[in-house]
């Protein structure tokens, strides 16, 4: 059952960003604030974080995948993306401690990268011509807040499921 | 470090970045069509995105509907007193109409520019990374969607289809940032301005209509509507209003400011118009696509 609830999980907050992404943009007081929701990665971050860099790894060169294909029609951009932060956190989390409050900003502070090489990349490719404290004043930021609040609200409750999955495993072990 | 170089690891990640540029550069080159593995995974994304769709649509809607009752009485009050120039105003369409097509029957004109068949469709999802201005729809080509129709909503045009699969279509939406992509423009008054929106102003959050013959006269306020002679939209569609006129960069031709009548920020349900007089793609018929000077993409989005 929990062995299969962790891919399932993936699956739906896939299909949910988009609709979370018709949310956005907001306007307020005459700025306008894009947020990007970023459910997907901010799971797999935590995969690779308390279950296993490699199974993260894998997921999100799978999700990664559909992503450049469903959305973005550029095949390798989140293909590469998503494995690559999936990796950076499991080889963090070897050097720090694996306490809920220290990983949550771990996966921000991944986001915010991501972000920001996908800013940089399309920059580069002339799909947007935004200068670089417009993007952290109307993407950054707004992104980062909405996906910190997320990640508090939904955070723990990621950790019990793959806490779940993990001596599942374990005990099939013993 | 000799042993560097034969590392079997820095090798595969030197093949992997080569294949990783080769395809990044095969996908961002302007494809008229998906390919096989492409349409596939479109679909079934799409199918199961239009399943998470419906309960997430309704939500919003009740969020919506919350939103305007709370205006309710505002609203009310507005629209009673436009409620007396309504009838007025009815009256005189419902007269016109009449005129109209007697007039028509009278030259033997029975087709029209603005005639155009509907297909309903329903925004399955948004471009979550939000840098390209797209929406996904849960119409395609199995239900006679084509590349480059308008999309529309009951206030206004929103984009054109650039993409098709069996079960799915993508929408760019009006305000990008891709100068290929042009609408052929008029601006309704005595006499009619015709001009191409071309661009969209991120900070004021306008369409920029360009290229309007510098002898007419435009004015604030007047409304712009899509005119038809880009030989892929119907006439008539509403696109916005203008809100500043300038002159362009070289000071040959005039430029304006468009509000899109549209809006952007909540999609869910959209109308795509099918042209019901011939489709011209380009300048003659199918010939563009066999074009020899530009790629056939280009050439098409030009006339537009």
């Amino acid at each position: 059952m929990v062995r299969f609830l962790i891919p399932s999980v993936a699956v739906l907050l896939f299909l949910l960003e988009p609709e979370f992404a018709m949310l956005s943009p907001i306007e307020v007081k005459g700025h306008i604030y894009y947020l990007v929701p970023r459910f997907l990665i901010l799971y797999l971050i935590f995969i690779s974080i308390y279950y296993s860099r490699q199974r993260a790894v894998m997921y999100g060169l799978f999700f990664g995948v559909l992503y450049d294909v469903f959305y973005i029609d550029i095949i390798g951009l989140y293909s590469v993306l998503y494995p690559l932060i999936c990796f950076l956190a499991g080889s963090i989390v070897k050097v720090i401690h694996q306490h809920l409050v220290v990983t949550t900003s771990i996966s921000v502070i991944l986001v915010a990268i991501l972000e920001f090489i996908l800013y940089q990349f399309f920059y580069l490719i002339d799909f947007t011509a935004i200068p670089l404290s417009e993007f952290l004043r109307s993407r950054l930021l707004p992104t980062i807040i909405a996906n910190a609040l997320f990640l508090m609200m939904l955070g723990w409750a990621f950790k019990y499921l793959i806490n779940a999955r993990v001596l599942q495993r374990a005990r099939e072990v013993s | 470090m000799p042993h560097f170089f034969f590392n079997k690891k820095v090798i595969l990640l030197l093949v992997g970045m080569v294949f990783l540029v080769a395809l990044i550069s095969f996908s961002l080159r302007d494809r008229t069509n998906a390919t096989l593995p492409e349409q596939i995974i479109k679909d079934t994304v799409g199918v199961a995105q239009s399943i998470v769709a419906k309960p997430a649509n309704y939500i919003s809607g009740i969020f919506n509907k919350i939103d305007s009752l709370l205006n309710t009485y505002e609203e009310n009050k507005r629209l009673k007193a436009r409620l007396e120039d309504f009838a007025v105003v009815q009256a005189e369409a419902a007269d016109l109409k009449l005129d109209n097509k007697k007039l028509q029957e009278l030259i033997d004109k029975s087709e029209s520019l603005k005639d155009y068949n509907p297909i309903h469709a329903t925004v399955i999802a948004r471009n979550p990374d939000q840098w390209e201005e797209k929406i996904i729809l849960n119409k395609g080509s199995s239900h006679g969607v084509e590349k480059n129709m308008a999309v529309m909503t009951a206030k206004g045009l929103v984009g054109k289809i650039i993409l098709v699969t069996p079960f799915t279509s993508e929408v760019e939406l009006l305000y990008t940032n891709n100068p290929n992509y042009r609408v052929s423009a008029m601006v309704l008054g005595d006499k009619e301005a015709y001009g191409l929106i071309e661009g969209f102003d991120k900070e004021r959050n306008e369409l920029i209509l360009k290229r309007i013959d510098s002898s007419l006269t435009v004015k604030k306020g007047q409304q712009v509507v899509s005119s038809g002679l880009g030989g892929i939209f119907p006439k008539g569609v509403p696109i916005g209003e203008i809100t500043e006129v300038s002159t362009d960069d070289f000071g040959l031709t005039k430029m304006a400011y468009v509000k899109p009548s549209a809006d952007f920020s909540i999609l869910d349900h959209v109308v795509i118009a099918k042209r019901t007089s011939t489709v011209i793609d380009g300048l003659d018929g199918n010939a563009t696509n066999k074009d020899l000077t530009n790629p056939p993409e280009v050439n098409e989005e030009e006339e537009k």
